[in-house]
């Protein structure tokens, strides 16, 4: 048996012990997700690269497989650009092969960023860690907008002609001449079916 | 004479608000100078820590535990009109782990040992038992408020701890036996929403609540007047200023935390 002083260190030593283990639950469970298990480090090369934020998703063949670590932003004075390079990690056992494509995806039309990796054929040549890929740039938005805009543009022009009465379509549509001509046309061959077979002598 | 009055009575409520902040801050230091002077008096911090968290465990783990009920089902009214019963994990989560572990567990600790702090400091200055320890040359703070704060100081963390998983917990039970959540789904949206410094400006603000509860309860003890009339007059401000504290330094360290870790 264990008296007095003993036992009330005891039980405070347990209770105390016991919550140091929830707390290292916590801290393991937040941020072990992904950490615990073991991986490798790839390169990406962007111009742009649409918003995407450190832990990002990255997605291989659609199923995700590991995160942006870091984005840093330098500039490269020969090519006179800016380049964004993506610092991804990857699970150990993902191959990439060096040819896939890879470009940054959204959720939706606004949601969250993320990486996509097409996978590509050359599995005999794949990424070993700190290789580097360069992705192809996502459109930007407004470019995006800007191609729509052009196309309802012209279409808007299209419709503004043929509301106009301009061109055949226009013409087609609002001239009651041709839909005379087709009535007229029918009412004939009804009263008289036999013109059909009638081989009209061309006039010379 | 109205007006005098009406001055003398600002005059007298300013007076005895600075001279409270006054004496707390007074404690406060004296408690934190003699906390790291030896000798180090571990027997009595053990036995406070055991009356502060040993035996504390039982009401927060049931209070977590149906706070934990109830949020889930109060969230739930309104996700599942929206179709995301999923998210009530990762709202529980970090209400639990930023906000309700810690205020939750401090004012239960606060009702709990404050109060009693106070009323046996409170009975042993009214039967001058503390002028006896002073005239045996122990220093009344060391002896009474050191081994009580230290405790508070390490027990609610310990404590936030505790109602933190056991928060979580209530509300698994009622998202997975009730709202048709997967298990691993539940536990992969909780952790995955909590960040470490949700965590941790969690468990350094039920820090902060642990030495005002203690500083205050001393305080409020030591300055009884009066028989036992005065002892019950401290103990229901004692525990009126910790709540109002609590709350004040709640507001405080969430706004602070929200500027400094955006």
């Amino acid at each position: 048996m264990i008296f007095g002083k003993t036992k009330l260190e005891l039980k405070v030593g347990i209770f105390v012990f016991v919550g140091l283990v929830i707390l290292g639950i916590f801290i393991l469970s937040i941020g072990g997700f992904k950490t615990w298990s073991s991986g490798y480090h790839i390169n990406l090369n962007f111009n742009f690269v649409n918003g995407v934020k450190v832990g990002a998703p990255v997605r291989f063949s659609g199923v995700d497989v590991g995160e942006v670590k870091k984005v840093d932003l330098s500039f490269i004075p020969q090519e006179n650009r800016s380049n964004v390079r993506l610092d991804i990690w990857l699970r150990n056992n993902i191959k990439i092969p060096a040819d896939s494509s890879v470009w940054v995806n959204t959720l939706g039309l606004l949601g969250e960023k993320y990486i996509e990796i097409m996978p590509g054929k050359d599995y005999a040549n794949c990424l070993k860690a700190n290789d580097s890929l360069i992705g192809r740039d996502p459109l930007p938005m407004h470019q995006i907008f800007n191609r729509a805009e052009n196309i309802l543009r012209n279409l808007d022009d299209g419709i503004a002609k043929i509301r106009n009465k301009e061109g055949s379509l226009g013409k087609l549509i609002y001239d009651d001449d041709i839909y005379n001509q087709l009535d007229a046309l029918v009412t004939d061959i009804r009263n008289h079916p036999w013109k059909l077979f009638y081989k009209t002598k061309e006039k010379k | 004479m109205m007006f005098t009055d009406f001055f003398i009575t600002i005059g007298h409520r300013v007076i005895s608000c600075m001279s409270f902040f006054g004496g707390l801050s007074n404690l406060a230091w004296q408690t934190i100078y003699l906390t790291f002077k030896p000798p180090y008096k571990w027997q009595r911090i053990f036995e406070q820590a055991k009356k502060a968290g040993y035996e504390s465990f039982p009401i927060v783990a049931l209070v977590a535990l149906f706070i934990g009920f109830i949020f889930a089902l109060q969230t739930a009214y309104f996700m599942q009109r929206i179709g995301s019963e999923i998210y009530i994990a990762s709202l529980v989560a970090l209400t639990v782990v930023r906000e309700l572990g810690p205020v939750i567990t401090a004012l239960i600790v606060a009702g709990r040992v404050g109060a009693s702090n106070t009323a046996e400091l409170g009975s042993m200055q009214v039967t001058e038992q503390i002028d006896a320890l002073e005239t045996l040359a122990t220093n009344p703070v060391k002896y009474l408020v050191v081994p009580r704060f230290v405790a508070l100081s390490i027990m609610l963390p310990v404590l936030t701890l505790y109602a933190n998983i056991i928060g979580i917990l209530g509300s698994y039970i009622i998202c997975v036996f009730k709202l048709g959540i997967t298990s691993s789904m539940y536990m992969h949206v909780t952790f995955s929403a909590l960040l470490y410094k949700d965590l941790f400006t969690g468990l350094f603000k039920s820090w902060i609540f642990g030495m005002v509860i203690a500083l205050v309860s001393c305080y409020e003890g030591f300055n009884v007047e009066g028989g036992a009339e005065g002892v019950g007059k401290a103990t229901t401000r004692s525990v009126v200023f910790t709540f109002i504290m609590i709350i004040a330094a709640d507001c405080f360290f969430t706004a602070l935390f929200y500027f400094i870790f955006p």
